[in-house]
C-alpha cells in the first residue's frame, strides 16, 4: 500500500529520537575542538591533548569498568545462583511480591540509605559502638567514599541482583528450563550436568544483552557514585559534570571531550549490541 | 463476468511472483485454485483484496475498475490461514465486527448475528471469547465475521490448512452450504488436491506465478501438471 | 540429617528487602539522633506535620514531580506507541531500531549536559516544561523500544482484516489496535512515569535547581545534612511505586528484550 503517513511517523521518530542526540553529540564534539564556547577561539587539539595527557579520563574510564564490572559478575551470580536454589519458593504468593519491592527504589535513594548505613555516623557504625567494637566514629571502616568503591557496589547490587532474579526467573519459566531438565535428567545427566548443560548456557544465552546493557547503565550512572564516590578517580558521569560545570573555562572543554569519548564508547557498545544481523533469528 | 483480473504482475525487488493473472469468475461460483506454498497464489489475493498493489493490470469488479480502490471501499473481505479473531471481542461481537464498522443498527445486528450464529451451528457460543472455542469453531466464527458483512467477493487463503482431517472435511461440507444460502461468490485457494476439487464450481492451478484456469473440472484431472494422475495411478496400484 | 537452610536464607532476604522500607521510614520519624546512640532521642511525627504544614516545600515538589511525570508518561508512551508503528513497519526498521538505542543508552546526564545550551536558546532552561520536554527525551526510546514486538506480523494481518471488512484507519486505531495494545500501553505508561519519577541528573542540569522534583530535594536534604527530611523525601518517592506494585508487578517490571 502507498500510504504518506508511516514517512511522517518516520520523520517524528527521526525528530524526537535522533536529532537531540545527534545534536548533542555534535555540539560536544564541537566545543571539544575550541570550535564553540565562551573562551575558545578557534579549533584546537589542546583540549583533547590535555585530556589524553592527564590520563584522568582513563584512570576514570577503568574505574567505571571495574565498578560496574564487579557489580554486574556479583548481581548476575548471585541472581543465578539464587534462580537455581529458590525459584519454587519465590513463585509463592507472598515472597513474588517482596522480590518485587527492590524495584520502587531509585538510585538516589539507594545511595541515600548506603550512606546512612554504612557511614561513619552511620547504622553499623553505632551498632559496634554499641558492641564495643569501635569506641570512636572515626575507627569505623571506610565502606563510603571509599577507594575501593565499596559503598558504590553494593549500591548497584541491592539496585541490579533483584532485577536480573526476577529477569532469570522468567526466562526459566518461558523457556521450559523445567521440562529440559527433565528431559536431561532421563537422559542420565547429574544435577550438576543439568545446572552446567541445560539452567546456565540457556539463561545466560538468552539474557546476555541485557547483562550488557546494565553494565552500560552502570558505567554511565551518576545518583549513586555522586553520593558515595570519592574526590578522585571518579566515576565517568560525574567526572564529565563536574568538569562541565566549572567555573574554569578550559576545564569546561575538556568535559566536553571526555563526553565525547564516552559517548564514543557507549555508542560503539550500541552498535556492537544490536547491529543488524541477519543471523541473530532469536532477537526481538 | 463478475470479477475480471486483467494482466496482473507483481513482483518483491527482483522476484516476479505473480506474471500475467489474467481470469475472470462469474457471480456466485467458488474458483479453487490448488497451489503449492511460494506458488504466488497470497499475493494474488492480497492484490485482488486491495492489501497490495500490483505493478501493473486492472482488476474489474462488477464492471468497475477497482485497482486504484482501497481496501476498505472494495467490500472484498480477504480470510486468512488463521482464524485472526479478534481476542478482546466475544464470539457475538466478531461476528458482529463488520457490521458495527458499517454503523448499522443496533437490533438489525442482532438479527443478523443471530441468524449467523445459527447458520454456522455456532447456538450457545455467543458469549464465548476466542480462547474458550476449538479450532473448528474459531474458524466458523471466523466465516461468519467475513460474510456477515454480505461481501461481493470472498477471498479464502488456506482458509482449513490448520484444521484436523475431520473437522476439516466438516468446514468443507458447511462452506458449500453457506455459498449457497448467501450467494457468495469466491476464491478458495488450497494445496490439498481433494479440497479443489470438492470446493470450485471451476478449478484452477497455479504454479511459478502463473494462474491457468481449466474451462472443466475433467481438463484438470487430465491435466499431468496437477498430479490428479499420479494420485490416480498411485490409489490404482493399490488394487 | 541434613538441615534445610532454605528457609533461613529466605526468612533473611525478606527481612533485607524490608529493611530499607522500614529504616527509611524510622528515619524520617526520627530527629536529634546523635551518634553513638543506637536510637534517636525523638520518635514521633513532628518532621511530617512540618512538611505537610508546607515550610520546606516538600508537599510541592511532590505535586510538581507527580505532574512533570505523568506529562512525560502520556506524550512518550502515546507517541512511542504512535511511531513505533512507522518504525517497526519500515523495511529499514533494524537500522532504525539501532539509532533508538543510542540515546536509550547514554548516560541522561551527559546528555542533559550535552543538551542544555540548545535547551538555554529555546527558553527551556530551568522551567518545568523544560524539565518534561528533556524526560520525554531520554524516556521516548524506551517507549518506543518498549513497542517493538507489539507491531508484528499478526498485528499488520488484523490491520489488512479490519479494512478488507471496511473500517477506516481510524475505526482500526479504536477498535482494534488499542484494545490489543490495551496492556502492554498501561505497562508502558507506568515505566515511563517511573523513568521520570526516579530522574536525578538530568533534571538538575535542566532543571538547575528551579524545578525542584522529589529527587532534587533528596539531594538538596543530603547536601544539608538533613537526614531526615531526606528519609522523608526518600518515602515520598518510594510510596508511589510501591502501590503501583500492588495493583500489578508488570506496572515495574517488565524486561526489555
Amino acid at each position: 500500500m502507498k500510504i504518506k503517513k508511516p514517512n511522517i511517523g518516520i520523520l517524528l521518530f527521526v525528530l524526537v529520537g535522533v536529532v537531540p542526540f545527534a545534536a548533542a553529540f555534535v555540539y560536544a564534539l564541537l566545543y571539544s575542538f575550541g570550535v564553540i564556547g565562551v573562551a575558545n577561539n578557534g579549533f584546537t587539539f589542546q583540549f583533547w591533548e590535555s585530556v589524553l595527557a592527564s590520563g584522568t579520563f582513563f584512570t576514570s574510564l577503568r574505574y567505571s569498568f571495574m565498578i560496574a564490572l564487579v557489580a554486574v559478575l556479583i548481581s548476575v551470580g548471585g541472581a543465578l545462583w539464587i534462580t537455581l536454589k529458590f525459584r519454587e519458593q519465590l513463585e509463592k504468593r507472598f515472597l513474588s511480591f517482596i522480590i518485587y519491592l527492590p524495584l520502587a527504589i531509585p538510585g538516589i535513594v539507594t545511595g541515600f540509605f548506603t550512606f546512612q548505613l554504612f557511614s561513619k555516623g552511620g547504622f553499623f557504625a553505632r551498632i559496634s559502638h554499641k558492641l564495643g567494637f569501635i569506641t570512636e566514629a572515626s575507627q569505623f571502616p571506610d565502606l563510603v567514599n571509599d577507594g575501593l568503591a565499596i559503598g558504590i557496589i553494593f549500591s548497584f547490587i541491592t539496585m541490579i541482583m533483584p532485577f536480573f532474579v526476577l529477569l532469570f526467573l522468567n526466562v526459566y519459566k518461558n523457556e521450559r528450563v523445567e521440562e529440559l531438565s527433565i528431559l536431561a535428567q532421563s537422559l542420565g545427566a547429574s544435577a550438576n550436568q543439568i545446572t552446567q548443560r541445560v539452567f546456565l548456557p540457556i539463561l545466560i544465552k538468552k539474557t546476555w544483552v541485557l547483562i550488557v546493557l546494565y553494565f552500560i547503565f552502570l558505567l554511565g550512572a551518576y545518583e549513586v557514585p555522586l553520593i558515595l564516590g570519592q574526590e578522585s578517580p571518579q566515576m565517568l558521569s560525574v567526572l564529565i559534570i563536574q568538569e562541565i560545570k566549572q567555573y574554569d573555562l578550559d576545564k569546561i572543554s575538556e568535559g566536553y571531550v571526555v563526553a565525547v569519548l564516552y559517548t564514543l564508547i557507549v555508542s560503539i557498545a550500541a552498535i556492537v549490541l544490536f547491529l543488524p544481523k541477519k543471523n541473530r533469528a532469536y532477537a526481538n | 463476468m463478475f470479477l475480471e483480473v486483467q494482466h496482473i504482475v507483481k513482483s518483491f525487488g527482483a522476484e516476479k511472483v505473480v506474471k500475467d493473472l489474467s481470469f475472470s469468475l462469474q457471480a456466485k461460483q467458488t474458483l479453487s485454485i490448488l497451489g503449492k506454498s511460494g506458488c504466488g497464489k497470497t499475493t494474488m489475493l492480497k492484490t485482488i483484496g486491495g492489501l497490495i498493489s500490483p505493478d501493473s493490470g486492472k482488476i474489474l469488479l462488477n464492471g468497475v475498475d477497482i485497482t486504484e480502490t482501497k481496501p476498505e471501499k472494495r467490500n472484498i473481505v480477504y480470510l486468512y490461514q488463521e482464524d485472526l479473531l479478534f481476542p478482546h471481542l466475544n464470539a457475538f461481537e466478531n461476528i458482529a465486527f463488520g457490521l458495527r464498522i458499517k454503523k448499522i443498527p443496533e437490533g438489525l445486528i442482532k438479527e443478523k448475528v443471530q441468524h449467523m450464529l445459527h447458520s454456522l451451528e455456532l447456538e450457545g457460543q455467543a458469549d464465548k471469547m476466542p480462547t474458550q472455542l476449538s479450532g473448528g469453531q474459531r474458524q466458523r466464527v471466523s466465516f461468519g465475521r467475513a460474510i456477515s458483512t454480505n461481501p461481493s467477493l470472498l477471498l479464502l487463503d488456506e482458509p482449513f490448512g490448520s484444521l484436523d482431517t475431520g473437522t476439516r472435511q466438516r468446514m468443507q461440507e458447511l462452506f458449500k452450504k453457506l455459498t449457497e444460502e448467501f450467494d457468495i461468490t469466491s476464491l478458495f485457494v488450497t494445496h490439498d488436491l481433494k479440497e479443489a476439487v470438492l470446493m470450485g464450481n471451476q478449478i484452477g492451478f497455479m504454479q511459478d506465478g502463473v494462474l491457468k484456469v481449466y474451462e472443466d473440472k475433467k481438463d484438470f484431472i487430465q491435466d499431468p501438471q496437477t498430479g490428479v494422475q499420479s494420485e490416480i495411478e498411485f490409489w490404482g496400484g493399490l488394487k | 540429617m541434613r538441615i534445610n537452610w532454605k528457609p533461613f536464607v529466605l526468612s533473611l532476604a525478606v527481612l533485607l528487602i524490608l529493611f530499607p522500607f522500614v529504616y527509611l521510614v524510622f528515619l524520617s520519624l526520627a530527629s536529634e539522633w546523635r551518634f553513638p546512640d543506637v536510637l534517636p532521642s525523638y520518635i514521633g511525627f513532628k518532621n511530617w506535620v512540618t512538611v505537610f504544614g508546607s515550610e520546606t516545600g516538600l508537599l510541592q515538589s511532590f505535586f510538581s514531580s507527580l505532574l512533570i511525570s505523568l506529562s512525560v508518561a502520556i506524550f512518550s508512551t502515546t507517541s512511542g506507541f504512535l511511531i513505533s508503528k512507522a518504525v517497526f513497519y519500515h523495511p529499514k526498521k533494524r537500522t532504525l531500531t539501532l539509532l533508538a538505542y543510542f540515546p536509550y543508552i547514554l548516560a541522561p546526564v551527559v546528555f542533559a549536559a550535552c543538551l542544555s545550551f540548545f535547551f538555554l536558546k529555546m527558553g527551556l532552561f530551568g522551567n518545568m516544561t523544560g524539565v518534561v520536554v528533556a524526560q520525554f527525551i531520554i524516556a521516548f526510546p524506551y517507549a518506543l523500544l518498549f513497542f517493538s514486538s507489539f507491531w508484528n506480523e499478526k498485528v499488520k494481518s488484523y490491520e489488512d482484516l479490519v479494512a478488507t471488512l471496511g473500517g477506516n484507519k481510524w475505526q482500526t486505531y479504536t477498535k482494534v489496535l488499542l484494545p490489543l495494545a490495551k496492556g502492554l500501553l498501561l505497562i508502558c505508561f507506568f515505566q515511563t512515569f517511573l523513568i521520570s519519577w526516579f530522574e536525578y541528573g538530568l533534571t538538575s542540569i535542566i532543571g538547575i535547581g528551579k524545578v525542584q522534583t522529589l529527587t532534587i530535594k533528596v539531594f538538596l536534604f543530603i547536601k544539608e545534612t538533613n537526614y531526615y527530611y531526606g528519609a522523608l523525601s526518600c518515602c515520598l518517592l518510594i510510596f508511589p511505586p510501591v502501590v503501583l506494585l500492588y495493583f500489578n508487578k508488570r506496572y515495574v517490571f517488565k524486561k526489555l528484550v
